[in-house]
């Protein structure tokens, strides 16, 4: 459907690819009527083990940008180099998944590229992207008016998945001289809030702003005690509110759960929160919209109030003998 | 020091807005209440710390939009905001981010701030666009998803931390002038005191007609807005709510959760 060159730019961590990155593939795959081609960035030192990962997984053909600026991760020489590297090749599409990294510099890419760039998108239609709006209430159809475009992919935008090929693609390690960066990463710091008790729970009942107010976090503790393996979880608004610690966090910026049993009460279902539980075995949602966002990945759907569904639940569990 | 922080005016909350397919956009109801992005009360706030650890710094507002906005750039300044500036958009349609990002930055050029704040992203649309793209039509750097910052001395770099997937944080150092988009939990807002409410209330805010400003022609259209695709929907648990309480129990049982 896209007559520009595709590509899908290839993110990876000191040359361990994400995951998203191959969700990307498969997305540009089917909007593309040629292969698509993958471009990564990298310092010198993974070069050659990136690009030969990736063409293998892929089948696809690697360029890999190497340098020592681009070691670790900046927007600045990301995009500095990558508008170097597109400039002069006409019309582009140029594919990238939406991590914090992507959605970082595909937008500054945009600009110099001259490029419309449309962020977190979750499908093709007919000359048009869909993406999610109003916290996943509604979906918008954008079309491009520009002839080259930059696209942010969410996890899941493709249906096609393709198996691994039979024969890997070609590789071609490109070594750029240095170049004058401002900025400078000068490391990492892990994440506060890894929350061993969300890991071992079998049962997760998590809260969002949906519960209303702080008061009726006795009603989610009281249904979690039901459970014999169960922990507290929290979509990051609830956790912005000051109403739980932030170790109870669930989604892309907090923690990634995969329990039996997923209870999300009041949740709306924003996909940085889906994209943390999505993976639960059983998953059942409370919410009194009934076109909330969280029942199109719920097993089960209850439209209810909760300040009132959550007691009567609990009461004839108990009459029924626990 | 002179900071610009962008605030967006977005509606409480989705259940009172409804799709106008004529204006390809959606309509609000009679009851809808407007307010702050929240993403942008963080970055309001993240200013006014700033002035109050460096001093000697003016904070603008600025927003886009009809009328109504105005109450938005006046809640900026009752939090204690300086100065509030009202780019005028009366269509009500959807604006998309590079139009956005060229009327700031056709605003913010000829100021020379030195640093320029928002949300990591607006609730209603949710592009995470704006930032980016106006740091880029001003040869600004910039960095989203700020959970940290500190300006050095001398105000030609700030310090700062980017949440990344999991909480995991990146470091770094970026020159100034720089675009930074705040995320939430960086601190926790203010509610205005009621000397900042009282000045806010006579405080008389910059008007400029959106039309007035060169803005580059937008690199795409909306064309439809429509419900999600019904997919993979669950089933729905039906009935009285003491129905529904028991069906839900059933579930359990048979999944030997409880």
């Amino acid at each position: 459907m896209i007559n520009a060159s595709v590509s899908v730019i290839a993110l990876h961590e000191k040359g361990r690819v994400a995951k998203e990155t191959y969700e990307a593939v498969d997305f540009a795959r089917e909007l593309s009527k040629d292969r698509p081609g993958i471009v990564v960035l990298s310092g010198e030192e993974e070069a050659e083990r990136v690009s030969r990962e990736l063409a293998e997984k892929t089948g696809l053909d690697v360029v890999c940008l190497s340098g020592s600026m681009l070691g670790e991760y900046s927007a600045e020489a990301y995009r500095k180099t990558l508008l170097s590297f597109f400039r002069n090749k006409g019309d582009v599409c140029i594919c990238i998944p939406h991590t914090s990294e992507g959605s970082d510099f595909a937008p500054q890419l945009s600009v110099g590229l001259k490029a419309c760039c449309i962020t977190s998108v979750e499908g093709i239609g007919e000359g048009v992207f869909f993406r999610s709006m109003f916290g996943g209430k509604f979906r918008a159809e954008i079309r491009p008016e520009r002839n080259s475009l930059v696209l942010t992919v969410i996890p899941g935008a493709s249906r096609q998945q393709v198996g691994v090929p039979d024969l890997p693609g070609a590789v071609k390690v490109i070594p750029l001289a240095d170049m004058a960066v401002s900025t400078r990463t000068q490391g990492f710091r892990e994440a506060e809030h890894a929350d061993m008790a969300l890991a071992k729970a079998e049962v997760i009942v998590s809260a969002g702003r949906g519960i209303g107010r702080p008061e009726n976090l006795s009603l989610i503790e009281k249904l979690s005690s039901l459970f014999p393996k169960s922990a507290i979880g929290a979509t990051r608004g609830v956790c912005d509110l000051g109403w739980l610690g932030y170790t109870h966090q669930i989604g892309s910026t907090g923690n990634t759960v995969a329990p039996k049993l997923y209870l999300a009460c009041g949740i709306s279902g924003a996909i940085q929160h889906v994209a943390g539980m999505k993976d639960s075995q059983l998953i059942v949602a409370i919410n009194t919209d009934v076109h909330a966002a969280i029942f199109r990945t719920a097993h089960y759907c209850i439209v209810e109030d909760l300040s009132t569904f959550i007691p009567l639940l609990i009461d004839i569990h108990l009459k029924r003998g626990g | 020091m002179k900071i610009l922080v962008c605030v967006k005016q977005v509606c409480d909350s989705a259940d009172t807005i409804s799709i106008n397919d004529s204006a390809g956009w959606i309509t609000y109801g009679r009851n809808t209440v407007f307010r702050m992005n929240r993403y942008d009360e963080y970055a309001v706030e993240e200013a006014l710390r700033i002035r109050e650890r460096l001093g000697d710094t003016i904070i603008d507002v600025l927003s886009i939009g009809p009328e109504r906005v105005g109450k938005t750039i006046r809640r900026a300044l009752e939090m204690g905001a300086d100065h509030g500036i009202h780019v005028l958009f009366e269509e009500e349609r959807y604006m998309d981010p590079a139009e956005r990002a060229s009327l700031i930055a056709s605003v913010a050029g000829k100021r020379k701030y030195d640093l320029i704040l928002m949300g990591i992203m607006a609730e209603d649309d949710m592009e995470c666009q704006v930032g980016g793209l106006t740091a880029e039509m001003l040869g600004y750097e910039c960095a989203t998803g700020v959970i940290h910052q500190e300006i050095s001395q001398g105000l030609a770099e700030v310090s700062l931390e980017r949440e990344l997937e999991g909480g995991r944080r990146q470091c770094l150092t970026m020159r100034l002038p720089a675009v930074l988009t705040v995320q939430s939990g960086i601190n926790t807002p203010r509610y205005p005191a009621l000397t900042h409410v009282l000045k806010a209330r006579s405080a008389k805010l910059e008007c400029i007609e959106a039309h007035e400003l060169p803005v580059l022609p937008s690199p795409q259209r909306l064309v439809r807005m429509d419900l999600p695709e019904e997919g993979a929907k669950g089933e729905f648990l039906e009935g009285t709510q003491h129905e529904k309480a028991r069906a839900l129990l059933d579930i359990l049982h048979e999944h030997s959760l409880l």
